[in-house]
């Protein structure tokens, strides 16, 4: 059975005055209905360019995608707005973004933005379409919906935003839900309010959801996949639960150890991973991380690793993972049996 | 909205007796009267006339009588043209420059919509360098050189072609307002394309836009229902000053045009200290370009409804 969105070694690329960034380059990566998949990786890796790519967002010319793929239900639909009659933005996969404040027309009501999708998608009438808005805003638990719909974005929060959004995303119950950083914008009670309506509604559709984040802490709450990207490269993918207690990239690892614990004793300081990310605009031959590695080998600098597979659906681009490496690193898991690179 | 249509015209009847009393001051303080020129020959025909006009009393006094007239609508008569009121001045003339003006307002914001729409969209490409070639050579050149320049063509179009497309100048019907309009207008045009351009794409590159974008929306409805309406606000907002600007600036274009409009009576009334006429016009403009400035703001207010609400 194929997965219900897999993109596969996508690759794309910005031609800018200085030369072309690289900003993504070959990644790979399925989800299946009902799943969440965590994108994760500091700012600038192309979690969200890459998202971007595959609906299309990105302008062209400068944005260009070299290679790659995505498929719905097994059919291939880059460069495509239509699928089997159905559009894909909005339609089959809808998208909510990082700021509500900004990502929402501020001269229209609620109302009408969130039934402008149903009338393009799925010809309703304008009242029609503004019933059913209404009740997507109650769905999205805004209270005095009917009245909330008639305002305009300036009335709303950024959290009741965020609902909004997320009511205007799932208008016309789309299979896959992209949320690129949902919750960055919002303070932290409203942050978990909005990942539990996401959870909710997942649970009563049944969608997938690819959730873009830099914030593990939502990564645990939230995700069933976690694709860890550095670099414009997917450098370890697991379940939640491996990529928590089996890192087996030096970068998960980073990640991991620079994020506060409520523990006060001297092993559970922040470290911080020193250095920055390389210049994408030619970027390293071998592994990227290399540079800020504390690991770093030889080999590392001249060959770029391929995906060592370290368990079921996990695998790590890290030549530490390597058959014949030792196994000797304080922190870092490195499976007894490593299969080399997968087909 | 109802409070803020009434605030904002409470605040237009103050703004127009400022105008009112600021005229009536400077135009006293200026040297000489409307009666030293060739009219008062002697000492005593001059005091007959200053008694009859009311000239010989305190200023103050004048003023108040003068104010107390103009709340009745009545502005008096001519010093200058026999046995004419003022209100007839502007009665017989204001339509005139006043439809000129609007026309030319209309002309003005729709070319700038639309050419600032179409440079944005065509951004670094051969329409946006030509369309704002033009646009500097229309902000930078005066409108009276537009003026002969177009009456020029316009004949040598016409002796080419054999008939008259459009009359060169005169007033009458609306193929004589075309042209002077279009040229009255070219200025702020060109102004507006600028800003529409610049607004334009500040809002392609927006969040908003891109939701839209990834709702699934075609080029189309992205461009007519979330682009235009954000994009036509800054350009609303110079609306009211460029109504002024060229309300008040057609009298070159007027007089190129032959064009018997409000503009000339307004400028000889000032060169011969016609102080009814004056006032008349003076405070007859200012109250209509109040009640434009009012008006473009309550369509802002329609259009954003940040405005409107707050």
């Amino acid at each position: 059975m194929s997965a219900l969105l897999s993109v596969d070694n996508l690759h794309v690329e910005f031609a800018t005055y200085g030369g072309i960034v690289q900003a993504v380059r070959g990644i790979s990566f399925s989800v299946d209905a009902g799943q969440t998949l965590a994108i994760v990786g500091e700012s600038g890796c192309g979690k969200s360019v890459s998202m971007q790519a595959v609906m299309g967002l990105i302008p062209m010319p400068p944005g260009r995608i070299r290679t790659g793929s995505a498929q719905l239900r097994g059919q291939d639909f880059l460069g495509k707005t239509h699928l089997d009659g159905k559009a894909i933005c909005g339609d089959e996969i809808g998208m909510i973004f990082q700021d509500p404040m900004s990502s929402l027309n501020p001269t229209m009501c609620i109302g009408d933005q969130i039934a402008e999708t149903l009338e393009v998608h799925r010809g309703y009438s304008r009242t029609q379409a503004f019933a059913r808005a209404i009740e997507l805003l109650e769905l999205v638990k805004i209270p005095e919906a009917s009245k909330r719909a008639r305002q305009y974005p300036f009335e709303f929060s950024g959290g009741m935003l965020q609902r909004a959004m997320i009511a205007m995303a799932i208008a016309c119950k789309p299979s896959v839900l992209i949320a690129d950083e949902p919750t960055t914008a919002l303070d932290v009670t409203i942050q978990a309010q909005i990942l539990d309506l996401l959870k909710e509604i997942q649970q009563e559709t049944g969608m997938a959801i690819i959730l873009i984040t830099h914030d593990l802490a939502v990564v645990a709450r939230m995700a069933d996949k976690v694709a860890v990207m550095y670099a414009g490269q997917i450098v370890e993918s697991a379940s939640v639960d491996d990529l928590f207690y089996k890192s087996a990239h030096p970068y998960t690892l980073g990640l991991k150890l620079a994020m506060p614990s409520n523990k006060s004793d001297a092993a559970h300081q922040l470290q911080p991973i020193a250095g920055s990310p390389p210049d994408l605009f030619s970027p390293p031959a071998g592994c990227a991380y290399c540079a800020r590695c504390p690991w770093a080998m030889q080999v590392c600098q001249g060959d770029n690793p391929p995906p060592f597979v370290i368990g079921d659906g996990h695998y790590a681009k890290c030549w530490l993972q390597h058959p014949q490496q030792e196994r000797d690193i304080d922190g870092l898991y490195q499976a007894v049996t490593v299969t080399g690179a997968p087909a | 909205m109802w409070w803020y249509t009434l605030k904002r015209l409470f605040q237009g009847v103050i703004t127009v007796w400022f105008i009112a009393t600021a005229t009536f001051i400077g135009m006293h303080n200026v040297p000489g009267d409307p009666l030293s020129g060739d009219r008062a020959t002697n000492a005593t025909i001059r005091a007959n006339l200053e008694a009859r006009y009311g000239l010989d009393r305190p200023v103050t006094e004048q003023y108040f009588i003068y104010m107390r007239n103009m709340l009745r609508g009545d502005f008096g008569i001519s010093y200058t043209q026999q046995n004419r009121e003022v209100n007839d001045i502007i009665r017989e003339h204001f339509p005139v420059s006043a439809t000129l003006g609007i026309l030319a307002v209309l002309f003005a914001a729709m070319g700038g919509i639309l050419f600032g729409a179409l440079t944005a969209l065509f951004r670094n490409r051969l329409p946006d360098y030509i369309i704002m070639f033009l646009v500097i050579l229309g902000i930078s050149v005066p409108s009276f050189v537009f003026a002969a320049l177009s009456q020029l063509s316009l004949v040598n179009m016409n002796n080419v072609l054999g008939f008259s497309i459009l009359p060169v100048a005169g007033w009458g019907t609306v193929s004589h307002m075309l042209l002077p309009a279009l040229v009255l207008g070219l200025g702020t045009m060109a102004y507006m394309t600028r800003l529409m351009r610049s607004s334009m794409l500040e809002v392609m590159s927006s969040d908003y836009i891109r939701t839209a974008r990834a709702k699934g929306l075609s080029p189309t409805r992205i461009f007519s229902r979330h682009q235009l309406r954000n994009a036509v606000l800054p350009v609303i907002t110079v609306l009211g000053p460029a109504i002024a600007a060229i309300t008040t600036g057609g009298f070159v274009v007027e007089l190129v045009f032959a064009i018997p409009g409000l503009g000339r009576y307004f400028v000889q009334a000032v060169q011969q200290l016609d102080y009814t006429v004056i006032m008349g016009t003076t405070v007859f403009y200012g109250a209509f370009l109040v009640f434009m400035v009012i008006l473009v703001d309550l369509v802002y207010g329609w259009i954003d409804p940040r405005v409107r609400l707050q």
